[in-house]
């Protein structure tokens, strides 16, 4: 590299920009002389390396985290804003490239170990760039498998300290997959097209597990195309499916009343999602012409959102009497048995019960809530729990062990914060469950019981939480501030047998803040009430919330020499 | 880093790493010149589904020897494997008189291709042994690469996977053929 100047054989020519016209593309989106960054030179280099595919994402990747990484901000920048155009132009070949291990390591190279006190400008856009892959690509791309990478580096970041910038939700949603219908040729093209960019990834590294993973993919591209197209129908199915849901949501909007709101942006946008999906039908239906049964069912369903759009401009130029003319029969509606033995009614009948809770435009409550409630509990159970230290037993050690904070204990910071912000998201989606009625019930009883006995203060209130033949625990909860429970277990045995090795562990959603002191013992004689009692305070968990505070226990110990383990979710009444 | 080690090892010993594919219609005997190569043994193989790769050190060079399989469906996925190659090997079953013209259109799509535009060509006219087969210059007057490639250094050589005959001689002048190109 460190030639002096001297000439050679070959002819001096004028220094071509380094190598490929598509470097130079680079170059020019970034070069200094631009005020801003030019999307339109963005866009080309996009068009550029969709239109080559090979090498070219890969190349691209590489030239511009050199340019983020080069001195001067100005080009920082503009690289910066270029990356974003490609990451939401160029699919997953590019998204393959950004995720790969030696890419992320080049982009944070200006890291210091420790978060400065104040972000650079390029520091701040690489953080932003990397939540944004994290919170779209990294969880709804059909290959998230591929792109773990981003989430470790995410992880990692997170663990050295660094603040994520929250990123505004119409960026996001650009990164969101829509809801396309897509025929089969083009599913199967983005297929091709993604399978062939991880082949020549893995060609490329070469590593010994890469290279069996190679042979395997070109086994499954070359070998079991009917396998693909499999897959392919099964989307189109699935997709049909959610359009016949939005076609009847459609519907029960439009006669749900003689002057419906016109204006209404689900009507609005639910009529274009219909409208733009016709043409596909067409072409669905020339690419899958021996498909009787889907054949059938695309050209009913034409039919029907013929009439559905007719109905609405009716309705739209103010003729509502026509338009109640028009009697639109329900898609989703029990299939008629001469129908119910094409393959795709038998598909549809599968689809139907997953997806209930999404966009079904007659929702069953009672089956709704009862998966959202579930989903919810699933995600509850993977959480971690913070067991405070324990210090009983170590003798004299009380002081050390009360004051350390304990929410640090058993939360891995790897796997613990993905599993808990899973949680957090599904809390924000799901519809607030009912209160417990019998908690609360409990809980009025009790507080009655403490008034009448003056021993605690009158808001303080004792909830059952959990009753067995031997154990029962009771928390006491006091809300102290706006923001902070202040949090009292009491363990009685109600049993005839001893309860030892008493350990209690809470977990609480990731937003709040859980600090337990320590247990005042691990051992409860027979019958005795409060043996073991616990204080903790939760911070961060606000007043009106709007939703119930949940947490997950769980309590393990040994009584007449068997462990026992309970566990389950508990609902906070409103304090 | 370790490019310029590996610039200085080629100055000081002229020791080279490069990437060799090998490609051509089925049933040609690419993956059985291979493992002669590779273990100068006759390994006899299923038709390939996938590839093989292994590394061949001759004289100062190691050759990465790529062979992917020629079915008809693993043709388009070929040209994944062209990025990076310095030589492209092509095996021809010179007895198959049938598919000759085949196997000269894919070729042809091959060098064609930008990736593969400055790979030294070597065409091996493979399984000599048998009755009937046609010569390399035979073979070499009807694949016309004469006429057609003006910048691409290639040859003809006559091989025998099962002896060996012609293996070393190709690789002997693909070395030769590359070192000018790297001390540019």
């Amino acid at each position: 590299m460190s030639q002096g100047i001297y000439l050679s054989d070959q002819p001096v020519r004028r220094p071509q920009p380094a190598g490929n016209s598509l470097v130079r593309k680079i170059q020019r989106a970034c070069r200094l002389t631009l005020d801003e960054p030019d999307l339109g030179l963005n866009l080309d280099v996009a068009d550029f390396i969709n239109a080559k595919q090979g090498a070219a994402p890969r190349d691209a990747a590489i030239a511009i985290v050199k340019l983020i990484n080069s001195r001067d901000t100005h080009t920082a920048v503009f690289a910066l804003a270029l990356l974003d155009v490609l990451v939401k132009n160029c699919g997953y070949p590019f998204h393959l490239q950004i995720s790969r291990k030696e890419f992320l390591n080049e982009l944070v190279k200006r890291f210091p170990e420790r978060p400065p006190l104040r972000f650079t400008k390029v520091q701040r856009l690489v953080l932003t760039a990397i939540e944004e892959w994290y919170q779209t690509i990294c969880k709804h791309a059909a290959y998230k498998e591929d792109l773990a990478y981003i989430r470790d580096m995410h992880r990692l970041l997170k663990y050295k300290g660094y603040v994520f910038p929250k990123i505004k939700e119409e960026d996001l949603s650009v990164l969101r997959p829509g809801d396309h219908l897509k025929t089969p040729s083009e599913i199967q093209k983005e297929q091709e097209i993604a399978q062939a960019a991880k082949l020549e990834e893995l060609i490329r590294r070469g590593r010994p597990e890469d290279l069996k993973e190679a042979n395997k993919l070109m086994k499954v591209m070359a070998g079991f195309k009917e396998d693909n197209a499999i897959k392919s129908k099964q989307l189109i199915n699935d997709e049909l499916f959610k359009l016949k849901r939005k076609a009847d949501l459609f519907k029960d909007m439009l006669s749900a009343s003689d002057a419906p709101n016109m204006e209404n942006d689900t009507l609005v946008e639910l009529y274009s999602a219909l409208k733009v999906s016709q043409p596909k039908f067409q072409k669905i239906i020339e690419e899958e012409h021996d498909d009787d049964a889907l054949v059938q069912d695309i050209l009913q369903f034409n039919d029907t959102v013929n009439q559905l759009v007719q109905k609405y401009s009716l309705l739209k130029t103010g003729n509502p009497g026509e338009a109640a003319n028009i009697q639109v029969q329900s898609l989703s509606a029990p299939i008629p048995a001469s129908q119910s033995s094409g393959a795709l009614a038998n598909e549809l009948n599968l689809i139907d019960f997953g997806d209930a809770d999404e966009q079904s435009p007659s929702p069953t409550p009672a089956g709704t809530s009862g998966n959202s409630v579930d989903d919810l509990l699933g995600d509850l159970n993977n959480l971690n729990f913070s067991q405070p230290p324990q210090s009983f037993g170590l003798g004299g050690s009380i002081a050390l062990g009360a004051a350390q904070p304990t929410t640090q204990a058993q939360t891995a910071p790897a796997s613990g914060l993905d599993l808990l912000s899973g949680f957090n998201d599904s809390v924000s989606l799901s519809p607030p469950p009912p209160p417990p009625r019998q908690d609360l019930f409990e809980a009025n009883k009790s507080a009655f019981d403490d008034f009448t006995g003056g021993f605690d203060p009158p808001s303080a209130s004792r909830v059952q939480v959990f009753n067995s033949e031997h154990l029962k625990i009771e928390f006491e909860i006091l809300r102290r501030s706006e923001s902070s429970i202040k949090l009292s277990s009491f363990f009685s045995n109600s049993g005839s047998a001893p309860i030892s090795d008493l350990t209690f562990m809470v977990a609480v959603p990731k937003s709040m803040v859980l600090k337990l002191d320590p247990q005042s013992g691990n051992f409860i004689s027979a019958g005795v009430k409060d043996g073991v009692t616990q204080y903790g305070s939760i911070e961060n968990a606000y007043h009106n919330a709007g939703k119930p505070l949940k947490v997950k226990w769980k309590a393990t110990y040994t009584v007449n020499a068997t462990p026992v383990e309970e566990t389950a979710v508990f609902a906070f009444p409103q304090v | 880093m370790g490019n310029s080690i590996s610039k200085v090892m080629v100055k000081m010993f002229g020791y080279r790493e490069m990437k060799i594919l090998m490609l051509g219609l089925d049933n040609a005997g690419k993956t059985t010149i291979l493992y002669k190569l590779k273990l100068n043994k006759i390994k006899t193989s299923a038709p390939t589904v996938g590839f093989n790769v292994e590394t061949v050190s001759f004289r100062n060079v190691k050759f990465n020897m790529w062979d992917v399989g020629g079915q008809d469906r693993l043709r388009p996925l070929w040209r994944h494997y062209f990025p990076a190659t310095t030589a492209l090997i092509f095996v021809l079953d010179s007895q198959d008189t049938a598919r000759l013209n085949e196997a000269k259109e894919e070729l042809y799509s091959i060098i064609s291709d930008k990736e593969m535009e400055d790979v030294v060509l070597l065409v091996l006219a493979n399984k000599q042994d048998l009755k009937g087969a046609m010569g390399p210059q035979q073979i070499s007057d009807y694949l016309e690469l004469n006429d057609h490639l003006d910048n691409q250094l290639w040859c003809v050589i006559g091989s025998n996977a099962l002896t060996g005959q012609g293996l070393v001689e190709g690789l002997s002048w693909i070395t030769n053929n590359t070192k000018a190109k790297d001390k540019k």
